[in-house]
């Protein structure tokens, strides 16, 4: 039996929060934001060619993991990472390392995870946890998505651990080892400002960043055509689960960057960094009104009260939006 | 494997009104006065419709494969398939065998003939017994 002293917080998303939580037990004070964006969370593509639950995936976020590996190599920490094979293996080195007296955070899958809101139990294996004791066969979970503390038995854990599928878990756990005493955060910043911002108007792929959202804006015009109001309006509500749920505490992680964009300018001493971080915040509002309309169309199906066309105007403003946002950040000294 | 479809339908939705209060998350928001916050509550009534949404879209489709069921297209695996959200590349993967071999299994033809083990095993993923898998209720 082991049980240790764990601040359970909760967070818009899991795997910043997973981030925030294990430096914080490592004394590490460190805000979600922050997190994220040292960790370089933001993103935009569009996947037409990779189906979910039947229709194009969106993404608002980068790979996952890269939060918690990006944010821990920036800040100097030393971390332990693994994937597993054999399930059992994977038990037994999670019960080894809560035994040494390390937190630890798990990448599972969604659909069995018993504590989960029902309405959330899709098979999503991307999500972000956090094991800080077990007791007989019994395992103590805080999951920043809860209110609340949570528990799991040794078979149900295996199973979310080794969930099948799109970006399968395998098992992964990962916690820091080592975290300095005191640490520069500023060059972090920096560096994690830039990536983000070389992901959204750097990369001349059309699918990705700002220029995946003017590419999701020109296939929105011709769902209702090619695919008729029931799909079209059920790819819509696909774009907006992506970018309200999940774990992203609203508009795609739009609010949560700005929201590390305005403590970035306190921390670096750069006034013009606020005033970006409030044409973020701008911009977060406009997704939000982005997905207010649409659900709005899915709710009558048939018949829409906005266009596509409508729709897809506002995420060509985003999208320039962003465009502008992005190429101030990318100046960053 | 529980019947989470079951769980969530059922709950019909006025306007404004909340679908799901199970758990309450931390959202962010802006605003030019107060600048960015934070805040504890349920997902907001217009995110809730889109994720029923694909509740409904869900059962739609487990309704049309169970009347393909019915008429003998496609087999029961088919069925419980599409009720724990699967495809078949996942199944397959949950299976540990090739995805041409689950889309044979689908048919009712190749089903009828399938091993007592490999029955069993797909049983277990679909958290049923093998009576169950051979005759869903449905089929009377």
């Amino acid at each position: 039996m082991v049980k240790l002293e764990f601040e359970h917080r909760q967070a818009g998303h899991c795997e910043s929060g997973v981030t925030r939580n294990l430096l914080n037990y490592h004394h590490h004070k460190i805000s979600e934001p922050m997190a994220f964006g040292i960790g370089a969370g933001l993103f935009f593509s569009y996947l037409p060619f990779l189906k979910m639950q039947h229709a194009p995936t969106t993404s608002f976020r980068v790979w996952p993991g890269q939060v918690f590996d990006r944010a821990t190599k920036e800040l100097g920490v030393k971390t332990s990472i693994h994937t597993f094979r054999n399930p059992k293996e994977s038990m037994d080195k999670l019960n080894a390392v809560l035994e040494q007296g390390y937190p630890v955070g798990l990448q599972v899958g969604t659909y069995h995870l018993p504590f989960f809101p029902p309405e959330y139990r899709m098979h999503y294996n991307m999500h972000n946890m956090i094991a800080y004791g077990h007791d007989n066969g019994n395992y103590f979970i805080s999951d920043t998505l809860m209110e609340n503390l949570v528990e799991i038995n040794y078979e149900d854990l295996k199973r979310v651990r080794f969930a099948k599928g799109a970006f399968a878990p395998q098992g992964r756990m990962y916690y820091p080892t080592y975290v300095p005493k005191d640490i520069d955060i500023r060059p972090a910043i920096i560096k994690g400002i830039r990536k983000t911002a070389n992901n959204m108007v750097g990369i001349p792929f059309p699918i990705i960043g700002v220029k995946g959202i003017r590419y999701l804006a020109g296939r929105m015009r011709n769902w209702e055509k090619k695919l008729g109001p029931e799909k079209a309006s059920y790819y819509l509500g696909q774009v907006l689960r992506m970018e309200e749920e999940v774990g992203t505490a609203g508009a795609g992680f739009r609010y949560i960057y700005g929201a590390f964009l305005e403590e970035a300018s306190g921390v670096l001493n750069q006034p013009w960094l606020r005033e970006i971080s409030f044409e973020m915040g701008e911009n977060a509002n406009k997704w939000r009104e982005f997905s207010y309309l649409g659900s709005r169309n899915c709710k009558k199906r048939g018949k829409p009260d906005q266009s596509y066309d409508f729709l897809a105007d506002i995420l060509l403003e985003v999208a320039d939006r962003e465009e502008k946002i992005f190429k101030k950040l990318a100046t960053i000294k | 494997m529980g019947n989470i479809s079951d769980e969530v339908k059922d709950k019909s939705t006025g306007d404004n009104e909340l679908i799901y209060k199970y758990n309450r998350e931390l959202f962010y928001h802006f605003d030019k006065e107060t600048g960015f916050t934070q805040e504890v509550d349920y997902q907001n009534p217009n995110n809730q419709v889109i994720i029923k949404q694909s509740w409904d879209a869900a059962e739609q489709r487990l309704n049309e494969v169970k009347q393909l069921v019915i008429i003998g297209k496609l087999s029961p695996i088919a069925y419980y398939m599409e009720k724990i959200l699967m495809e078949v590349p996942m199944l397959a993967a949950y299976m540990e065998i090739s995805g041409w071999r689950v889309r044979r299994h689908l048919k009712s033809r190749v089903f009828k003939k399938l091993n007592q083990e490999i029955l069993a095993r797909y049983a277990a993923i679909f958290g049923i017994t093998i009576e169950q898998l051979t005759k869903p209720d449905f089929l009377g």
